[in-house]
């Protein structure tokens, strides 16, 4: 059956072939005589290039289309979008360099490019680009016809980037499959069988809707497998994308919330401008990246994300000291005080901020950390997003090792438990709450940093967090590191998973509503403290 | 005052904007007897004063319509074809006016139980509250609750068939919240010496000494937070036929944190105080908005550092203290006058 096909197919091409080759004579004068602009004859010879279809003109129609036509002697070149190198597009399609010598733009009548339109569809196959490529494969699965068939595979012969012979296969089978024909019909389901990617969910449901009517026979029931194999590995494919965002979103809250929780162990404050370094980072960055732009060389931009990472850990915690010492060494012990004052010191950190730098300003992610790795067909995992992961994993641990294995780390955790204790004990209790308010807020000022990579800075960007960052700290437990790791990870996760089932609203709504059920069983968060430690 | 507004000194929209003072003042009474009374800060209290508000607003929408209309505009724009049942109630206004009580106070009932039950107390009950005060602006933000998204009701003439651009209508209904005002005042200060008010005291000041004693320490604490918010949805209520909007953009986290910090500035736990930070805090408001508008959210940020740093008592604490000083002050100024009368007399 198959060969009789193929047999079908060698038949067609070499007609085709045949055809061309009779009409090379012509066809090559008719180029000729378009490349020199001759403009008594271009009416004609464009009108005789746009019915014989030739298929090695494409490229060089392509261009005239794209408006992007360059000639030198018998030879047309042209330029793509985002390529600094030069095509050759007639005689031949291929790579001429970066700069070819003698070549003059040419430029036809819309008139012309309005005839050569009809084509564009095979044109568009003609790039290097391999995305814009799979594009063009894929709009033939709407514009394709029978036709179309032939002169596809001829194409896909030569193609080498797996994913655009995919694209380019599948729209022939679409073709197939709803061109009426029974035959190939089963043909194109067979082929899909051995497997479809999820850009086949249309054509398959169209199918299907065309064979409503009709009895319900083995295609059909191949068909409906496969669009509900299809649709499994969409689901799949949905669920660990929401898993790593919502990954990445607890990331980000881990920071925030680290900060915040163990400076509330330590000093009872509240700190509700927390949120506020996490700005001052995104803004140190944006600072950083503009001395960069300014004062040296642009080969030395990419550097500009490394410099601000530490710097906005220390710009961030410095002015944590700063306010520490000034104001919040006031409100030691006196949470509801300090919720209260740190709120008005918010006030007026984003109102100073917005009085700097204007509403709405957006650093440049560096090269190396845009794209993403293609784990698997059609789930991308940005570069950026696993940096920040990355990032948070680094910090958490530094901060562990800090925690538990310092002894600036034993000196906090004397303090948090009891610090008229510590403090006969000689621990200077004043040096280790600057300290903490320090690593607090510097810790939230790299999660600034890191938020330039994936949004905008904007004055009150800090006021998104810090919500949710202190719901993390009450469910993970006051001064608990692995608590709030825990509650963190969960909360991202969860709230990216209630998001995806329904409105981000709603998701929020039904988050609280699970922490306060879950408040009910451990109102003192996931680690409580025991014993005579856990009485207020 | 209103006297004034009759003899043509004050001008009738000073008048509105103090009968609007009167209803944050209102609220404000709510938040002192949950805060300042019993120690419980709750962040979410403009949200009730907003669903008191929405109650209103939902019936003044609807007996509002325009000819023809079955439906708000909002409503029309986002295809609605049917008035959600959960409007139906609203059309009539004994109806609109019991929800819009009834409505927050089961709704605290309800967090309060759940919150209380398990004991949330101090800063756990502040965060909780204030992200429910998140969600729930958030969720009134929304098109699809058919609460008029972000642009909130508005657009209102009559309420009860009185115009409300007419001068009377907005002299009526300043009389109208300062009469709540001081009912709402008495009834407050009333509850505070009763008994069940010195027991809310003592939550605050030990809440596990009061709880071993026996006390429903749970029971104390749903009640007082049902009254205030109730208390809230009042001035809510009274709030929206004065201004002739009411957007989520009310209720929102630092709208409740605001509000906290008028109780604050006032002084905690006395209720003159916390009648007087409203209107302080809003007249400021008033006047910096109009003379440098960039710069009230500093004097707002500056407030609230002031208030927790210096005024632990807020304003009403400090002419307290001040008068303390001088009744010392005169006090051995006459001791000093009697000793020398003394030394005189001796001597003579």
């Amino acid at each position: 059956m198959l060969k009789s096909k193929l047999l079908f197919l060698t038949l067609i091409l070499g007609t085709l072939s045949f055809t061309a080759f009779s009409f090379e004579k012509t066809v090559e004068n008719s180029v000729q005589t378009l490349l020199s602009n001759n403009k008594t004859e271009l009416d004609s010879v464009v009108n005789f290039l746009v019915e014989t279809k030739t298929p090695h003109t494409y490229a060089l129609i392509g261009a005239i289309l794209e408006k992007r036509l360059y000639v030198k002697g018998t030879k047309a070149y042209t330029l793509f979008p985002g390529i600094k190198s030069y095509y050759e597009v007639y005689p031949e399609f291929k790579e001429a360099g970066n700069d070819v010598v003698g070549i003059v733009p040419l430029k036809l009548s819309r008139k012309y490019i309005l005839k050569f339109r009809p084509l564009s569809k095979y044109t568009q196959l003609y790039t290097p680009v391999a995305q814009s490529k799979l594009n063009a494969y894929q709009r033939f699965k709407q514009s394709g016809t029978l036709e179309d068939v032939a002169f596809l595979t001829e194409q896909l012969k030569t193609e080498s980037d797996e994913k655009v012979k995919t694209a380019g296969y599948e729209a022939i089978y679409t073709i197939w499959l709803l061109s009426g024909d029974e035959q190939l019909e089963m043909n194109a389901l067979a082929k899909l069988g051995e497997g479809a990617s999820d850009q086949m969910l249309d054509p398959l449901e169209q199918y299907l809707k065309k064979k409503e009517n009709a009895p319900q026979d083995q295609s059909y029931i191949l068909a409906s497998e496969l669009i509900s194999d299809i649709q499994a590995h969409e689901r799949f494919i949905n669920t660990a994308q929401n898993l790593f965002s919502g990954i990445s979103l607890g990331s980000i809250l881990l920071l925030v919330a680290l900060g915040l929780g163990i400076i509330y162990g330590l000093a009872g404050v509240i700190n509700m401008s927390h949120g506020e370094f996490l700005m001052i980072g995104a803004y140190t960055t944006y600072v950083i990246q503009q001395c960069f732009i300014a004062y040296l060389p642009a080969s030395w931009f990419e550097g500009y994300f490394w410099v601000s990472l530490p710097l906005s850990f220390i710009t961030a915690g410095l002015i944590g000291l700063l306010i520490e010492r000034l104001i919040i060494r006031h409100l030691y012990n006196k949470p509801l005080e300090s919720l209260l004052g740190t709120w008005g010191l918010s006030l007026i950190m984003i109102q100073i901020c917005r009085s700097i730098f204007g509403d709405i300003t957006a650093v440049k992610s560096p090269e190396l950390l845009s794209g993403g790795i293609e784990v698997m067909d059609g789930l991308i995992l940005p570069f950026n997003r696993l940096f920040i992961i990355g990032l948070t994993v680094f910090m958490g641990v530094l901060t562990y090792i800090v925690f538990f294995k310092s002894r600036l780390g034993v000196k906090i955790r004397a303090v948090t438990q009891n610090r008229n204790m510590s403090a006969c004990l000689g621990i200077s209790t004043k040096r280790i709450d600057a300290m903490t308010f320090f690593l607090g807020s510097g810790l939230a000022g790299i999660a600034g940093c890191a938020m330039t990579l994936i949004g905008n800075v904007v004055p009150n960007m800090g006021k998104t967090y810090i919500v949710d960052s202190f719901l993390i700290v009450v469910v993970g437990g006051v001064g608990k590191l692995v608590g709030i790791i825990a509650s963190a990870m969960g909360v991202g996760v969860l709230s990216k998973i209630f998001e995806s089932f329904y409105e981000a609203v709603y998701g929020k709504v039904i988050m609280l509503a699970i922490i306060i059920f879950f408040l009910q069983f451990k109102p003192k968060g996931l680690f409580p403290d025991k014993g005579r430690l856990s009485e207020e | 005052m209103p006297l004034g507004n009759l003899l043509g000194f004050v001008e009738t929209n000073t008048m509105t904007l103090w009968g609007r003072y009167f209803c944050f003042a209102i609220a404000a009474i709510g938040i002192d007897l949950i805060w300042g009374y019993t120690g419980v800060l709750s962040m979410t209290q403009a949200f009730f004063f907003c669903l008191g508000a929405y109650g209103i607003g939902m019936y003044m929408t609807l007996s509002n319509l325009p000819e023809g209309h079955q439906l708000p505009a909002f409503m029309e724009w986002n295809q609605v074809t049917e008035l959600p049942t959960f409007w139906a109630p609203f059309s009539s206004f004994p109806l609109a006016f019991i929800l819009s009580l009834l409505v927050p106070a089961l709704f605290s009932l309800i967090f309060g139980f759940f919150v209380f039950r398990s004991r949330i107390q101090g800063v756990y009950f502040a965060i909780i509250t204030q992200a429910l005060a998140l969600a729930m602006f958030l969720l009134f933000s929304r098109n699809e609750t058919m609460l008029g998204g972000t642009n909130g009701l508005t657009d209102f003439k009559y309420l009860l068939g009185f115009d409300l651009r007419e001068t009377s209508t907005k002299l009526g209904l300043y009389f109208i919240s300062f009469i709540v005002l001081c009912l709402i005042y008495i009834y407050s200060s009333f509850l505070t010496k009763s008994k069940f008010g010195k027991g809310l005291v003592a939550i605050r000041d030990s809440e596990s000494r009061m709880r071993f004693t026996g006390y429903g320490v749970s029971a104390y604490k749903i009640t007082i937070f049902m009254i205030g918010s109730v208390i809230a949805a009042i001035g809510g209520m009274l709030y929206l036929p004065q201004t002739g909007i009411i957007t989520p953009g009310r209720m929102d986290v630092q709208a409740s944190i605001e509000m906290i910090v008028w109780v604050a500035l006032g002084g905690r736990g006395n209720l003159k105080g916390a009648v007087l930070g409203a209107i302080v805090v809003n007249l400021l408001y008033s006047i910096f908005t109009s003379i440098l508008p960039g710069g009230w959210l500093y004097v707002l940020g500056g407030l609230f550092v002031i208030t927790v740093l210096y005024l632990d008592k807020g304003m009403i604490g400090l002419f307290q203290q001040i008068q303390a000083y001088i009744k010392t002050f005169f006090a051995s100024d006459k001791n000093n006058k009697e000793a020398e009368n003394e030394v005189i007399n001796v001597s003579a």
